[in-house]
C-alpha cells in the first residue's frame, strides 16, 4: 500500500545520523511519524465510512426498492404489484389527495414565508427573538404537529369550544371525520401550513441576507417604491432560494403522513400512509414499495419540473 | 424598527401582523399544553376553558400507561446511537471535504446532496425486508441506522462549512510547532468547531426523535415513542396522545434555541 | 550551523507549473528574502521549504539534514503567517508556549522563555488576553514571539506585515530587523514589497513565473539587476530600458557597448538634465511632470521612447520644453535581446 511505502521512505537508512541525533536531542518527537508527502489515501479514509454508508443504506435500499416493486414474491419481473395498487379503491384518492395537499399547501407557505422574510428584514431589535419563536416548527415532528391541531380541531376541541362560547353552536361538532371531508382537509392544511413553514422560511431568510444592500440602495436613490423595489430587485435576485425552497418543500409535501394519520385516520387516505398500511398491515412489501415508486416518480417529476421552470439563465448568474 | 411605512398606522399595522404572526405558532403550543395539565375529564368535556387548572393526572396516566416508559426509553437509546453514528461518520466525512482535493470529491458531494431530494424514510420498506434476513428486524439499531441515513447529509455539510471557516493556517502553524496531523486536529481545529459540531449532534438527536414512518415500519415489540404513539391510534384514549405530543414537542423546543445560531448552516446551506 | 540548501525544486498544481527547477543558498543566520508579483511561486517555495506543501522534484536541506520527507514538525523551523494564524481559543500565554510544550519542554522553563520572550516582544500586558482582543499589530508581535521562543534553526515568514497598515508596518519592520539582529537566526521572508525586502534582506531572490531571476544584496539587484524584469520590477519609479539595437542612442552620448545588445537600462536618477544643448545628450521632449517633495520627476519623450527622470526639485520644468539628458555611464546596464544582462 502506499501509505507504508511513504513512510519507509522518510525514514530510509539514506541519513543514519538522522534518527539518532533526533532520539539524543529529544527535542522533536518520532512516534506517531508520518511522512510529509500528502498521503493520497487519507482523504479516502476520512470519507471512506460516510460514503459506504451512504451505499448501503442509500444507494442499495433505493435500488431495492425497485426490485420490489416490480417482482413478484417468486422473484419474477411483473407488474403485479402495479395491477394490484390500481385496483385497490384506496389508491386513486390517496393520489389525488397527496397531489391536492401539496397543491394547496405549498403555495400558501411560500407567500407567507415570503411575507414574513420581508417583516424579518425590516425589524432591528428583537429580532433574534422573532425568528426564534418563528422557527419553532423546524423541531418539531409532524405527529407532533398533528396532535397539537388535534387538540384545537377533535369534537370537544378548543375551536368547537371558541364557536360554543360565541355562540354559533349549540353542540360540538366533529370536524375530522368523512361527513365533512372538506372540513377535514382544511384541517389538515392548515396543520402542515403551521409546521412546515419555517423551513420556508429560513431558506428565504438566509437568500435574502445574500443580497446586497447596495442593490435595493440603488433603486431608492432612482426612486423606486417598496413595492417595486420588492418586484424588481429582491424577487428576481431571490430566484434561486425560491426554487431550493420550492422543491425542498414539495417533496415533503409528497411525505406527508403522521398528520394526516392523526387527523383523518382511514377518512383521507394518502400515498405514504397506504404504503404503511401495505407493510405493517396487510404484511406485502411490494405493493408497500410499488407506492414508494410512486411517491419517488412524482417527486423526480416535480423536482425535474421546478429546475426547468425555474431556472436562472447562466449568463445572468452573479 | 426602522423604515416602517410613512404613517403611525402603517407601524402599527405592522407590528400588529408580528404579534399575530407570533400567536399563530405559539399558540397552537400553549394549548397542547393546557390540555396535557388538565384532567382527562376536562379534555372530553366541552366547551373548554382556555386556561387549565394545573392537573398530573393526564401525564401520570401517559406515564403508567402499558409501554409508555419503555417507548420514551427507545427512543432516547435510537436517537443517541443516530447522533453518534452520524458524528462519527459526518465529521471526518466534512473534514476531508474541507481540507482536500481529490478524485471523487464531487462525486462524494453530488451523492451527499442528492440524498436530500428523495423521500428518505421510504428506504425503511426494503431495509425491513433486508432486516428480517440479517436479525436486525424490530431492533433499534436498525431504526437508527436509517435515521442515521436521514442525519448524516446534514452533519456532512455542516462540518464542511465548519471546517471550511476554520482557517488552514491555524493548523499548518501548529504543524511546524511540533504537532502531527491528529495533534493539531485534537489541540487547534477541534476545540473550534466543537460547538457547531455539537449543535450539529442535537439535530441528528431531533431527526432521530421526531421520525415516524421508518420507525414505525421497522418496530413491532421495541418500539420508540413515535412507533408507540402511531401503532397504538386505535386503542389508546386521546388524552393519551396529548401528553404524547407534549413529550415530543418539549426537545424540540430546546433543540431550536440550542441551535439558533446555526440555523442557517443547518437549513440554510444544506437545503441547497 | 544552519544554513539552507535548496536544489531543483519543481511544483505543479494541475495544468500550472508554479515553480520551475529553482535553486537556492541561505548561509547561517543571513536573512533572505523572496521577492517578487504576486503568484511568482514565492510563497510556495517557502512551504515547500517548510514542509507544508510536496515538491514534485529536488532536494531540500536545513543545515547538514535532508528534509524532504520530513513533516513540519521534524524540520526545527517555525513559520510566521500572513494572517497571523493566534489561536484563537487560547490565551496569548498559551499561543507563545504552544511550541515549547508540543516539545515536552517542563512547565517552569516554559515559563521563563514565554515570560523573557513576551518582555521582549512587549506584549507582557497582554498574556492573559485572547486573539480577539488584540490589534492587528499586537497579534503580529504573538506571532512572531511564538515562533522565536522555540528557537528555532530556520525562521520562515509569509508576508508577515501586509495585513499592518502603512505607519505599524515601517514601525514593526525597524522591530523585526533589530529583532532578527540579534537572534541571529537563519531566516527567509516572503515579501511582495520592494521596500520591506531593501530593508531587511541581507540577500534579495527576485522571482518571477516560478524561477528566480536573480539572487543577490539589496545593492546588487538594485543597481545590477541581472534581467530586465528585476530592473523593472525594482525601483520606484522602475528603471529604464532604451532599445538600442541600432546603436544609434549609445554612439549619441558617447557610450561603449557590448556587442550583442539589445536594449540599455538606466535609473531615473543616474540620469544628469542640462537645460542647454550640450555635447553627448539625448535631446528630449518633457511630458508630464509630478513635484514629489525632495525632487521631482518627469517622462521624457525620445523619439517615441519613454524615459522617467528623476531631477532637483528647484529646476523649473514645462510639459513640452525640449531639454538635454546625459546618462552615467558608469551606472548603464546592457541587456541582450531576451532580457538578460550584459558583462560590460
Amino acid at each position: 500500500m502506499g501509505l507504508f511505502r511513504v513512510q519507509a521512505r522518510a525514514f530510509e537508512p539514506t541519513y543514519p545520523l538522522l534518527q539518532g541525533a533526533e532520539i539524543a536531542v529529544g527535542w522533536y518527537r518520532l512516534d506517531g511519524r508520518v511522512a510529509v508527502k500528502p498521503n493520497p489515501w487519507l482523504p479516502y479514509l476520512l470519507l471512506g465510512p460516510a460514503g459506504i454508508f451512504v451505499l448501503v443504506f442509500f444507494v442499495y435500499p433505493f435500488l431495492q426498492v425497485f426490485f420490489l416493486a416490480f417482482q413478484d414474491s417468486a422473484g419474477q419481473w411483473s407488474l403485479e404489484n402495479f395491477r394490484v395498487m390500481v385496483d385497490d379503491f384506496n389508491f386513486a384518492p390517496s393520489l389525488i389527495n397527496t397531489l391536492m395537499l401539496c397543491f394547496a399547501v405549498v403555495p400558501v407557505q411560500i407567500c407567507l414565508a415570503l411575507v414574513m422574510a420581508m417583516m424579518i428584514s425590516r425589524v432591528d431589535r428583537g429580532r433574534d427573538t422573532l425568528l426564534y419563536i418563528w422557527t419553532i416548527p423546524l423541531g418539531i415532528s409532524d405527529l407532533a404537529a398533528g396532535i397539537i391541531w388535534l387538540s384545537i380541531l377533535e369534537q370537544s376541541g378548543f375551536f368547537n369550544s371558541l364557536l360554543g362560547y360565541a355562540g354559533l353552536i349549540d353542540q360540538p361538532l366533529n370536524w375530522l371525520n368523512y361527513q365533512n371531508p372538506v372540513a377535514l382537509f382544511f384541517a389538515v392544511v392548515v396543520a402542515e401550513i403551521w409546521r412546515a413553514t419555517a423551513i420556508v422560511l429560513v431558506i428565504l431568510v438566509a437568500g435574502v441576507g445574500l443580497i446586497p444592500k447596495e442593490y435595493n440602495e440603488a433603486a431608492e436613490v432612482f426612486g423606486a417604491g417598496t413595492w417595486r423595489r420588492f418586484f424588481t430587485i429582491t424577487l428576481p435576485l431571490l430566484r434561486p432560494s425560491l426554487q431550493s425552497a420550492l422543491i425542498l418543500r414539495t417533496l415533503l409535501a409528497f411525505e406527508v403522513f403522521a398528520v394526516v394519520l392523526i387527523l383523518g385516520g382511514i377518512d383521507l387516505p394518502v400515498l405514504m400512509g397506504e404504503s404503511f398500511k401495505w407493510q405493517f398491515e396487510y404484511r406485502d412489501a411490494g405493493v408497500a414499495a410499488t407506492y414508494a415508486v410512486v411517491i419517488l416518480g412524482i417527486s423526480i417529476a416535480f423536482t425535474l419540473l421546478f429546475l426547468w421552470a425555474l431556472r436562472v439563465p447562466e449568463e445572468a448568474q452573479g | 424598527m426602522k423604515r416602517v411605512g410613512g404613517s403611525s398606522a402603517m407601524a402599527w399595522l405592522f407590528g400588529a401582523s408580528l404579534v399575530i404572526l407570533c400567536l399563530w405558532v405559539l399558540l397552537p403550543l400553549y394549548l397542547l399544553m393546557v390540555n396535557s395539565v388538565s384532567t382527562p375529564d376536562q379534555i372530553h368535556g366541552w366547551p373548554k376553558r382556555l386556561w387549565p387548572e394545573i392537573s398530573f393526572d393526564t401525564i401520570l396516566f401517559f406515564w403508567n400507561f402499558q409501554g409508555v416508559a419503555q417507548a420514551m426509553f427507545n427512543s432516547i437509546v435510537t436517537a443517541v446511537i443516530t447522533l453518534l453514528l452520524s458524528i462519527l461518520l459526518g465529521t471526518p466525512a466534512g473534514y476531508g471535504l474541507a481540507r482536500f482535493r481529490f478524485r471523487g470529491k464531487n462525486l462524494f458531494r453530488i451523492m451527499v446532496l442528492m440524498t436530500r431530494a428523495f423521500p428518505l424514510p421510504l428506504l425503511a420498506l426494503p431495509l425491513a425486508v433486508v432486516y428480517l434476513q440479517i436479525g436486525l428486524d424490530d431492533t433499534l439499531i436498525g431504526v437508527a441506522l436509517v435515521h442515521t441515513m436521514l442525519a448524516l447529509p446534514f452533519t456532512v455539510l455542516v462540518t464542511f462549512s465548519l471546517f471550511l471557516g476554520i482557517p488552514r493556517e491555524l493548523e499548518e502553524v501548529a504543524w511546524t510547532m511540533g504537532c502531527t496531523r491528529w495533534e493539531a486536529f485534537r489541540k487547534v481545529v477541534l476545540p473550534l468547531a466543537a460547538p457547531g459540531i455539537a449543535a450539529s449532534a442535537v439535530f441528528a438527536f431531533v431527526v432521530s426523535w421526531n421520525e415516524v414512518f421508518a420507525a414505525a415500519i421497522l418496530t413491532v415489540n421495541n418500539q420508540t415513542l413515535t412507533a408507540f404513539l402511531v401503532q397504538s391510534l386505535d386503542e389508546s384514549p386521546v388524552h393519551l396522545k396529548f401528553a404524547g405530543g407534549l413529550v415530543l414537542v418539549l426537545p424540540a423546543l430546546v433543540f431550536i434555541f440550542a441551535v439558533r445560531k446555526y440555523m442557517f448552516s443547518l437549513w440554510g446551506i444544506a437545503s441547497r | 550551523m544552519t544554513g539552507i540548501s535548496v536544489a531543483g525544486i519543481q511544483k505543479r498544481f494541475g495544468a500550472y507549473q508554479a515553480l520551475t527547477s529553482v535553486s537556492l543558498e541561505v548561509r547561517d543566520s543571513e536573512f533572505t528574502v523572496l521577492l517578487g508579483p504576486s503568484g511568482c511561486g514565492k510563497s510556495t517555495l517557502l512551504r515547500i521549504i517548510a514542509g507544508l506543501e510536496y515538491a514534485d522534484g529536488g532536494t531540500i536541506d536545513i543545515g547538514q539534514r535532508r528534509v524532504n520527507d520530513l513533516p513540519p514538525r521534524l524540520r526545527r523551523i517555525a513559520m510566521v503567517f500572513q494572517n497571523y494564524a493566534v489561536f484563537p481559543h487560547m490565551t496569548i500565554y498559551d499561543n507563545v508556549a504552544f511550541g515549547l510544550r508540543t516539545r515536552k519542554t517542563p512547565e517552569a522553563e516554559v515559563r521563563t522563555r514565554v515570560m523573557r520572550m513576551a518582555e521582549l516582544m512587549d506584549i507582557g500586558a497582554q498574556l492573559s488576553k485572547y486573539s480577539a482582543q488584540l490589534s492587528g499589530g499586537q497579534r503580529q508581535r504573538v506571532a512572531v514571539a511564538r515562533a522565536l521562543v522555540v528557537e528555532p534553526e530556520v525562521l520562515l515568514m509569509d508576508e508577515p506585515l501586509s495585513n499592518l497598515d502603512a505607519l505599524l508596518r515601517l514601525q514593526m519592520r525597524a522591530e523585526l530587523k533589530s529583532l532578527l539582529q540579534e537572534f541571529n537566526t537563519t531566516t527567509i521572508y516572503v515579501t511582495h514589497d520592494q521596500v520591506e525586502a531593501m530593508s531587511l534582506a541581507d540577500r534579495i531572490a527576485v522571482m518571477n513565473g516560478g524561477h528566480i531571476e536573480q539572487y543577490g544584496s539589496p545593492m546588487q539587484i538594485y543597481s545590477r539587476p541581472a534581467t530586465r524584469f528585476v530592473g523593472g520590477f525594482i525601483g520606484n519609479p522602475p528603471m529604464n530600458f532604451l532599445l538600442d539595437d541600432h546603436h544609434s542612442y549609445s554612439r549619441q552620448v558617447g557610450l561603449e557597448r557590448p556587442g550583442k545588445a539589445h536594449s540599455l537600462g538606466i535609473r531615473p536618477e543616474d540620469i544628469q538634465v542640462y537645460r542647454e544643448m550640450a555635447t553627448q545628450c539625448w535631446p528630449v521632449k518633457v511630458g508630464v511632470v509630478e513635484c514629489l517633495g525632495p525632487m521631482q520627476q518627469f517622462t521624457a519623450e525620445l523619439d517615441h521612447q519613454m524615459l522617467r527622470v528623476t531631477a532637483d526639485p528647484d529646476l523649473a520644468l514645462h510639459s513640452g520644453e525640449t531639454l538635454y539628458l546625459r546618462p552615467d555611464p558608469a551606472k548603464v546596464c546592457w541587456y541582450d535581446g531576451e532580457g538578460r544582462m550584459l558583462p560590460v
